[in-house]
């Protein structure tokens, strides 16, 4: 029993030593290679981050089974209007509220969408995804030179910093690790996930669990567009456009069962979104040419994910 | 007798209510611009493309979402399977029904291996679609060295776009499709494990050979729908980063309208008419020349309305028909 | 069982495919004979003062991996140049936005590159800034700051400079274009306009340029949308984002189509434009022969602007294409070479210690035979238009001889140099 407890909290901890693997290997290859590795953990926070923040607060909807599509293009948009006002107050302030006010309302406005009109969630978001990228291409064209919107560098500049990423990374991750793993909030997001009938009655309102997931979300993804302003401040039309797929990506690298239910955890985002970094990064340093990098890469993911959810498997092929 | 054909006749009325509606909507829009819906043979080789296109794609998205598996790499199998029976046949100088069998033959060949990574790794559908997406466009951009392939002066391998052909691609392709899975057994499999698969596995239905049926099928489709994109130009642009899954996008909305007319008809006629449908949205966005951002957000309005009919009948239609109102009013 | 065969699967794919990835572009510059003639060469000759010894890394920004001009970019770099010369060239992902490209010189600092060309210009005011931070130096390849962004930049310790052509080169090649076909008598034209709806610059210069050609070809009065100068014009693209039908006076410009949907919707349309009845000229501000080639009804002549790739010459000799100003390959060399002193600290500066900003042009072909004779040149790996003979003597050039020769971009230009 006990040998059998510590295997599975070791297979828990698999997408961990993933991680860790991960970063033993950037490490070994990156000193074979003499890279600059000081230089490369900070641009590794750099380019983690954002999708780390959009990808925790997606938890909350992975949790319950759902699956949004549209998050890239909601980051873009949210991003594009908090420019806009930020280019019309020149105050950050206003930008970050906006940007989280936006992308909340969007979030809002699929769970009640879906939970008004009897929609699948999903197929929701699917119709989003379209509406957010036409919109993209609207916002530019009426409020920008055409091609981008730009915050000035100079803006933006003293929040580009290492210190300041983690410290909103940590400030979201704490939050929706206090939400998730300390209050009902998620233990019932959990139950709903595993097992709608039984939550249903239970007494457990699937609107309300809709309502708080797709808010966390917003949230996140409003934080998310904050920090690609920040990060790049000069926004296109293909801003934030690989989000959507990368959040997907990092959720399941950090073990996350894309079913939902119980075995989700909220720090599959994070390990997630810092082990597909550390893998670019590496795959980097072999510079291979676009295809066979993207096959090793393909292959890894799949890999990765084999062993990192060993623990999961069923009987039946899962769906 | 008389109700039988009355029964005829509003169940026909409902199978082409959304297609004839939607002509008539297009029509008129057109008419309005003083533009001509066909004017021009193009006009029409365009609408068949795309109905056929659209068709197979949804034939081969829906035969595994309705299974609940998802499936990001259709778009990469046409590819793929295009670039290949392309290259081949363009450097031979090989027939367009070669590269057709050729397309379809790869596109069965890497639906397959897309099946058995599945069914080996146990992972769910959705993710293993991610890594196989991109392992496929990788691939494909290492055939060709990234440059695709190019054969727009090959006036044989350019010949296939015409009515006749796209006819022919649409009448076979649903014979077929309906034939394997509502006259045989491994149809039969398909659906008791579509609604249920637990109570399906316990029964001794065999799962895995199933599946990986369902996704060599999805693959050979994959194949035509690579084929037919490939010789409308003579040109195969490369994609990656999933710039392949947008391919998959064009079938939602005509798989919803097909689940809806499958109430009255057999569900794959209904895909049929529902590309029928997108194919006569997509040539009025040809006719009127509509900006790409009107476009999305026009076809994600109708995705979003469409569904929400689909899913709140009963209460729009008694709002529509007043049927409460009516009802109050007799009562008193 | 399933489980081991599945890791035994992956990891064997996995270190197949990393085995399988010792091609050229990934090995050493040279085998060890070639790289000790290249140092021979290099300590025997007048580029002795820089030491040449020591491998220098060099990261490329690329927002475009895929189409004809980026890959002959590629082989050119990859195929030639790291042969000849003690560098290796790490490529960025192909990018979609400036997030992208900082995250992508990021990496190339993390991996000690010294220097860094950019093919990518979503913000490059931000690359500059980063690279001069981060004491990396950086070059514009096929491009060019706009004269305000150079006034800003020029004096940076490690801005090498720009080599492209300009907005003006743009603008030259669509009017030009445009010209060949008015010069015949042609009166019927259709415009394909690329990324015009993107807001794309050189696209827009390119069309602007088509349309002042015709302009000045359609008569007294003649005006596009009542714009008649060149400026006039340019703005009213930026505020359409697209070009209008119409006549221009005497000249009926039939058709126009934009962006690069590939969808049913634009496919429908491209084919739409080329049957235009009375069609005589599709002038695509890119590739034009791919998207319309097939559709083109019979006797309709196609103009493109893209590089030199194998499928254009298939096209031109099958009546596909009739005129291609194209970039040849070899156009990047000396911002290569630009880089490469650089990184080897001897910078290229004007006398007042400016940076480079010089401007190159096309190579035009309107028949099969000239684009067989430019592409022979243009797709060698052994004997390209810029050989490394031809570079080296821009390893110890000063500005004006820098510029010198880079304004001598002709095909035939180059072949006399040689």
């Amino acid at each position: 029993m006990k040998s059998y407890q510590i295997k599975k909290s070791l297979m828990n901890l698999t997408p961990l030593f993933g991680l860790a693997a991960l970063f033993a290997l950037f490490l070994l290859i990156g000193s074979s290679q003499d890279i600059n590795i000081g230089y490369g953990l900070k641009s590794i926070i750099n380019q983690s981050v954002v999708v780390a923040v959009v990808a925790t607060g997606a938890i909350f909807i992975y949790t319950l089974g759902s699956f949004d599509i549209s998050l890239g293009a909601s980051v873009a948009v949210s991003a594009l209007i908090g420019g806009i006002v930020y280019n019309r107050t020149e105050s950050i302030l206003a930008m970050l509220l906006v940007c989280i006010g936006i992308a909340v309302f969007i979030g809002l406005f699929n769970s009640v969408l879906a939970s008004v009109f009897n929609l699948p969630v999903f197929v929701t978001t699917i119709a989003m995804l379209s509406v957010l990228n036409a919109l993209v291409l609207v916002l530019i064209k009426v409020n920008g030179t055409g091609s981008e919107i730009a915050v000035p560098a100079a803006a933006v500049r003293p929040l580009n910093n290492t210190p300041f990423k983690i410290m909103v990374l940590a400030v979201f991750f704490f939050l929706s690790l206090f939400i998730f793993s300390f209050t009902g909030v998620g233990r019932m997001q959990k139950f709903q996930g595993g097992n709608p009938i039984c939550a249903k009655l239970s007494g457990i309102s699937e609107k309300k669990m809709a309502v708080i997931a797709f808010a966390m979300s917003g949230i996140g993804v409003g934080l998310g567009a904050f920090l690609s302003i920040i990060y790049a401040p000069t926004l296109t039309r293909n801003t934030a456009s690989s989000v959507g797929m990368d959040v997907i990506i990092a959720i399941v690298f950090g073990g996350m069962p894309v079913s939902g239910g119980a075995r989700s955890r909220i720090y599959a985002a994070v390990i997630g979104a810092f082990s597909m970094t550390l893998l670019s990064q590496i795959m980097v340093m072999f510079n291979l040419n676009s295809g066979i990098g993207q096959m090793v890469k393909a292959a890894i993911f799949i890999l990765v994910v084999f062993l990192a959810t060993s623990d999961q498997r069923s009987r039946m092929l899962p769906r | 007798m008389n109700t039988n054909n009355n029964n005829i006749f509003t169940r026909i009325v409902k199978i082409a209510v959304i297609p004839v509606g939607t002509f008539l909507i297009v029509f008129l829009l057109c008419s309005l611009k003083g533009v001509k819906l066909f004017e021009t043979t193009g006009n029409w080789i365009l609408f068949f493309r795309a109905a056929a296109s659209v068709m197979l794609v949804t034939f081969a998205l829906s035969l595994n979402l309705n299974s609940g598996r998802f499936d990001f790499s259709i778009g990469s199998v046409a590819l793929l399977s295009s670039v290949i029976s392309a290259s081949i046949c363009n450097s031979a100088g090989l027939s367009t029904p070669v590269m057709l069998a050729v397309s379809m033959l790869a596109g069965t060949l890497f639906g397959m291996l897309s099946g058995a990574v599945y069914v080996i790794v146990k992972l769910p559908p959705i993710i293993v679609s991610l890594g196989v997406a991109l392992f496929y466009e990788g691939l494909a951009f290492s055939i060709t060295k990234g440059y695709g392939v190019s054969f727009v002066a090959n006036k044989e391998l350019t010949s296939f776009p015409s009515v006749v052909n796209y006819l022919l691609v649409i009448g076979i392709g649903l014979i077929v499709f309906i034939f394997l899975f509502d006259y045989t057994q491994f149809g039969y499999d398909y659906k008791a494990l579509m609604s249920g698969q637990k109570v399906a596995v316990n029964t001794g239905i065999r799962e895995i050979p199933n599946a990986i049926g369902c996704y060599t099928i999805s693959g050979a489709l994959m194949g035509v729908v690579g084929f037919i994109s490939a010789t409308n130009t003579g040109t195969i642009q490369m994609a990656l980063n999933f710039g392949s899954i947008g391919t998959m996008f064009t079938a939602f909305l005509p798989m919803f309208i097909g689940g809806f007319i499958g109430r009255f008809c057999n569900e794959k006629i209904g895909y049929l008419l529902g590309a029928v449908t997108t194919a006569f949205i997509s040539l009025m966005y040809a006719r009127l020349n509509v900006d790409s951002s009107i476009q999305q957000i026009v076809t994600a309005l109708i995705l979003v309305g469409f569904l929400i009919y689909l899913n709140n009948e009963n209460k729009i239609l008694e709002l529509v028909t007043l049927k409460n109102y009516i009802n109050r009013r007799k009562n008193q | 069982m399933k489980k081991v065969w599945a890791i035994i699967l992956s990891t064997a794919m996995t270190i197949s495919l990393l085995a399988g990835c010792g091609s050229k572009e990934n090995s050493e510059p040279a085998d060890a004979g070639s790289q000790q003639e290249t140092q021979e060469q290099a300590e025997s000759n007048e580029v002795a003062e820089l030491d040449m010894s020591q491998k220098v890394k060099m990261g490329v920004l690329v927002s475009d991996a895929t189409t004809a001009e980026a890959l002959a970019f590629r082989s050119y770099y990859t195929e030639y140049i790291q042969n000849q010369y003690n560098v290796e060239l790490v490529y960025s992902d192909e990018l979609t936005d400036a997030a992208g490209e900082t995250s992508a010189i990021d990496t190339f600092i993390t991996n000690n590159c010294k220097a860094i060309i950019s093919f990518s210009s979503f913000d490059r005011a931000a690359q500059l800034e980063q690279c001069e931070d981060a004491g990396v130096y950086y070059a514009v390849a096929t491009g060019t700051l706009t004269a305000e962004e150079y006034e800003t930049y020029k004096g940076y310790e490690h801005y090498v400079g720009a080599i492209g052509p300009s907005l003006d080169i743009e603008f030259e090649t669509g009017y030009q274009m445009a010209k060949y076909y008015l010069d015949q008598g042609k009166t019927n034209f259709a415009i394909f306009g690329g990324a015009i709806p993107y807001y794309t610059e050189m696209h827009i210069y390119r069309a602007a340029g088509m349309l002042t050609a015709m302009v000045e070809a359609g008569g007294e009065g003649a005006s596009y949308k009542g714009a008649t100068d060149k400026d006039a014009i340019i703005g009213q693209i930026f505020a359409d984002g697209a070009v209008e039908t119409g006549a221009i006076g005497s000249i009926n410009l039939a058709g126009y189509v934009g962006g690069y949907d590939m969808d049913d919707a634009w496919f429908g349309k491209c084919a739409q434009m080329a049957q235009t009845p009375d069609l005589e000229v599709i002038l695509a501000v890119g590739n034009g022969s791919d998207f319309f080639g097939t559709a083109a009804g019979e006797g309709v002549k196609i103009a493109s602007v893209d590089a030199y790739a194998s499928s254009y010459g298939e096209a031109m000799e099958a009546g596909m294409l009739d005129y291609l100003a194209g970039k040849f390959s070899a156009s990047i060399g000396p911002v290569f070479i630009a880089s490469y002193r650089a990184a080897l600290g001897s910078p290229v500066r004007d006398g007042e210690g400016n940076a480079l900003a010089l401007s190159q042009g096309y190579w035009v072909a309107t028949s099969a035979e000239e684009f067989n004779t430019y592409f022979a040149v243009d797709s060698s790996v052994e004997a390209p238009a810029y050989t490394k003979e031809m570079l080296d003597t821009l390893l110890t050039a000063d500005y004006e001889a820098f510029e010198k020769f880079v304004s001598q971009y002709s095909f035939e230009e180059i072949q006399a140099m040689k």
